[in-house]
């Protein structure tokens, strides 16, 4: 599934900012192409907290002579990468030094675009972990759909910039699963922000946070109400999608018609955008059987689901993962935590894969996400042991291309390609061994991290004089 | 060991056979990197001959010797048998299921002398995948949610077997710091006092046993099970795990193993390089999560991916754990954390040792070396032990040949390539 190139309809839109009326056409959710266009009603609501993001002014970055990793599946030995404008603006051999910026010698260097993670709650459940931080889950009623993550980001935890060394450029930030409808989730490039704003990946779609299964009947069958059951848990699916289904339908009729304003209603809002295409659905579902079942509820109200996330037992559905345009998040290898998660393979992403569904590795730690070209590589070879052959210039899309995709930001970023966003990681060597390390991490084409200056590692406020009066979290050439 | 299991291993390793499998008593693995962790050191490309169970000999050649089973190890590695320092093997299942679980109870009125290690499930599915995953012996201690005391931990081996019980009674658990205020009541100081006064107690019972023990004494604040528990380590028996990741809870219970003269071993240690000086010097061990960086709690921000490294440097005997959010249905990604250790700078024959001798070494169970006369616990890589994409071919125990089948693997031969119909539900992922 290549990407297509250059820049788009959405793109611009993108590139824009946010939009007044969604005329939006989701073209990178794994799914995408089912979704309608419409005009109408914004229920996205991308314009009320608009991203303020505005990468800096980049100078132009050469790497030279590397082995790349596109995310489109090719591997580029001896290869440079040029950064331009904020862009990658050339991939090639012999490209020409900028007179004015970066050269970085790429000999026995790698490079990836950069770790996208589908599946994160930093700055909702920060570090430290303390009593008044714990601002991930609703967990009031079945449904808060009207909740957005973003506004519970704290974002001076100091594990974005943790991450970051990891080599993870962009993060979608989700509502936990306690509820059937979580909330909304949000998609941050991973820089410094004094607001969540100033992280907001321009113009990403939003997400909407979904679970199955254990949690949300657990929660709310404990407090005696419903759902106590999985067959709660889907009666209460089915019965806000026939309430959105009727909002959507009266905003609808108001703008063909005119009259009066209908009210507003926030839940109904973020349900109505998935039912309008705009708003990107992420489902936590473990079970084969539960995603089966998620993928006709999509069907009776005519949505998409972007994405199963956790989904330890998508390798028995990943035919019907391929036929139904899903992507399934996964881990490599957790288990057994619940019953929910005790049918678990290593084989689990390749065989998705393998099935030609979207798979991707995804973390919902905040260790794993430093971690995720570790983990690509453990699925990696659980695959070849089971006999499939995919090569590291293939797996490299799991942590990248189609965390990308299953985020609707596919067509600006996820792959080393001319003209997308200079969202580039440079490692000391192949990313798939434990003993490498991302060196540079480029967003939008500025050196964002250096493990070699310490000038460039950031610091979240937390960190300044936290741990000693007059240093930083940690002593200069720590290894964070 | 059966002769179809050691034909379906042999698929994976391709040995050649030189007798009738059943009866293979003596195995040899030529031509493999070979790290002994004994005096023989690192052995770039040498052999090693188990017999009876235990290691016979380890040489750069063992010529035209011959064994009921050769490996061919060109290209790979022996490393001793992982052995999972804090484990909860065999007294889990899943996790959110409470009849699944033996580690831990609700009954307050024991602490020290609860020992779980009558409710041992050597049948386990946890076992066989991390077998699976190199980890030969583990040592099982129990939790607690209620008191500072969680109780006695024990050793198993991982065959598997109704007998895989190695010691039953090897170490006692505290915990202390952040987790330890909060069960003891709300401050370190309250748990310290706890500690400090069970231990004083447990002396005051072994000097006065048949007084208390008749009623002629005044009332102790612990049951006679919890103070008899005690005793092992007041003599130096048992070692004291306890937890604690703050530069100054450490120095705190350095202060108290002085006090006591216990056997102390760290567990957390997440701040350990901030006191490694001090914690070298009074030779206490510590079992870190190499891969626990995140400052996640104010106890733990001075976590870095460098602790081992450090703490090694200056001397402290170092033991990495599993990841702390993987568990222990994942006990086998110690190996993950030693990796990321040395990458972080600790030195790779110290990575090995941190998940392998040292845990024998420091809770004194058999294992974690290779060298003639030691058991042959052992593992066979198909590479570099420390990349993520390298996996056990071969696992002894006691010099046996295990299974690495296990349910992850049953279930991804039986949905390799899934489809619609019944055709799933009679496959049993078995390679036979």
């Amino acid at each position: 599934m290549r990407p297509t190139l250059g820049s788009t309809k959405v793109g611009q839109r993108w590139l824009l900012g946010a939009c007044v009326v969604a005329v939006v056409t989701i073209l990178s959710a794994c799914g995408g192409d089912k979704q309608k266009k419409t005009d109408g009603a914004d229920f996205a609501r991308l314009d009320a907290f608009p991203s303020t993001y505005k990468a800096d002014e980049a100078s132009p970055v050469l790497i030279r002579g590397a082995t790349l990793l596109t995310g489109t599946g090719e591997q580029l030995n001896n290869t440079d990468v040029l950064l331009e404008g904020g862009k990658i603006a050339a991939i090639g051999e012999g490209l020409k030094a900028p007179k004015k910026g970066m050269v970085v010698e790429g000999a026995g260097k790698w490079v990836t675009p950069g770790i996208i993670d589908v599946h994160s709650h930093l700055g909702n459940y920060p570090a430290p972990s303390i009593e008044s931080s714990q601002d991930g889950n609703e967990m009031t009623a079945p449904n808060t759909a009207q909740v957005w993550a973003e506004h519970s980001v704290w974002t001076q935890d100091p594990q974005f910039s943790l991450a970051l060394a990891g080599g993870v450029t962009t993060l979608q930030i989700l509502p936990g699963s306690a509820n059937l409808f979580g909330g909304r989730g949000v998609t941050l490039k991973n820089v410094p922000g004094r607001s969540v704003q100033d992280m907001k990946f321009p113009g990403a779609p939003y997400g909407l946070k979904m679970a199955c299964g254990e949690n949300p009947k657990r929660v709310y069958g404990g407090k005696g109400s419903l759902p106590s059951t999985r067959m709660g848990n889907v009666a209460g699916y089915r019965q806000a999608w026939i309430d959105a289904s009727s909002y959507r339908d009266k905003w609808d009729k108001y703008h063909e018609n005119g009259g009066e304003e209908p009210d507003r209603d926030l839940k109904m809002e973020t349900l109505a955008g998935v039912l309008n295409g705009d708003i990107l659905v992420h489902n936590h579902c473990y079970r084969g059987e539960e995603m089966a079942i998620m993928m006709d509820v999509a069907k009776e109200f005519g949505f998409q689901v972007s994405t199963f996330h956790h989904a330890v037992e998508a390798y028995k559905v990943a035919d019907l993962l391929a036929e139904n345009n899903v992507c399934a998040a996964m881990w490599a290898d957790w288990w057994g935590f619940k019953h929910e998660a005790f049918d678990m393979t290593e084989a689990n992403i390749a065989i998705v894969d393998q099935a030609k569904a979207c798979a991707m590795i995804h973390s919902d730690s905040a260790i794993g996400i430093q971690h995720l070209n570790e983990e690509t590589a453990k699925a990696m070879a659980a695959g070849q042991r089971a006999g499939f052959h995919i090569e590291p210039r293939h797996a490299a899309v799991w942590m990248t291309m189609n965390p990308a995709k299953a985020l609707g930001i596919a067509d600006v970023t996820g792959s080393l390609e001319k003209g997308k966003m200079a969202d580039v990681v440079v490692w000391s060597g192949d990313p798939f061994s434990v003993y490498s390390k991302a060196e540079k991490v480029f967003i939008d084409g500025n050196l964002m991290y250096d493990r070699h200056n310490p000038e460039r590692q950031p610091h979240s406020d937390f960190e300044l004089g936290i741990l000693g009066a007059e240093g930083v979290r940690l002593p200069e050439g720590g290894e964070r | 060991m059966k002769a179809n299991q050691l034909v379906k291993m042999g698929a994976l390793v391709s040995l050649m056979v030189a007798a009738p499998l059943a009866l293979a008593e003596t195995l040899l693995i030529k031509d493999a990197r070979i790290v002994t962790l004994s005096d023989q050191g690192t052995l770039e490309m040498a052999d090693i001959l188990v017999k009876d169970g235990q290691v016979a000999q380890i040489a750069e050649d063992l010529g035209s010797l011959t064994a009921d089973l050769v490996i061919d190890g060109r290209g790979k590695v022996v490393t001793p048998g992982i052995i999972a320092p804090d484990s909860e093997l065999g007294l889990t299942e899943i996790g959110a299921a409470a009849a699944t679980n033996d580690s831990a109870i609700e009954d307050t009125s024991i602490g020290a002398g609860f020992n779980p290690v009558v409710a041992f499930n050597p049948h386990s599915t946890l076992i066989p995948f991390n077998r699976a995953g190199g980890i030969t012996r583990a040592v099982v201690v129990p939790s607690s949610q209620q008191k500072i005391f969680a109780g006695q931990g024990f050793a198993v081996k991982l065959t598997g077997d109704f007998d895989s019980v190695t010691d039953r009674a090897l170490v006692q658990k505290i915990y202390f710091g952040e987790y330890g205020a909060e069960l003891a009541g709300g401050s370190r100081a309250r748990a310290y006092e706890q500690i400090e006064s069970a231990l004083s107690q447990a002396k005051e019972y072994a000097d006065n046993r048949d007084a208390i023990r008749r009623g002629e004494w005044r009332d102790l604040d612990f049951s006679v099970a919890d103070l008899e528990a005690l005793q092992p380590l007041l003599t130096g028996e048992q070692p004291l795990l306890v937890s604690a990741n703050r530069a100054s809870d450490m120095l705190q219970l350095l202060a108290l193993a002085n006090q006591f003269d216990l056997n102390l071993i760290v567990e957390g240690a997440a701040e350990g390089w901030m006191v490694a000086e001090q914690l070298a010097a009074a030779r206490v061990p510590v079992v870190i999560d190499a891969m626990g960086n995140s400052p996640s709690a104010f106890e733990k921000l001075g976590a870095r991916l460098d602790n081992a490294a450090l703490l090694q440097k200056a001397g402290v005997t170092v033991v990495i754990g599993g990841p702390g959010y993987a568990g222990s249905h994942n006990s086998y990604l110690s190996r993950q954390g030693a990796g990321n250790a040395v990458a972080y700078g600790l030195p790779f024959e110290e990575g090995v040792r941190a998940i392998t001798a040292n845990v024998a070494q420091v809770f004194g169970l058999e294992g974690g070396a290779l060298a003639p006369g030691s058991v042959a616990d052992l593992v066979l890589w198909s590479g570099d032990p420390f990349e993520v994409t390298s996996f056990a071919e071969l696992v002894l125990i006691d010099g046996k040949p295990q299974s690495l089948e296990n349910r992850s693997t049953r279930l991804r031969d039986r949905y390799l390539h899934p489809e619609a119909g019944t055709g799933h539900g009679y496959k049993t992922g078995n390679k036979k």
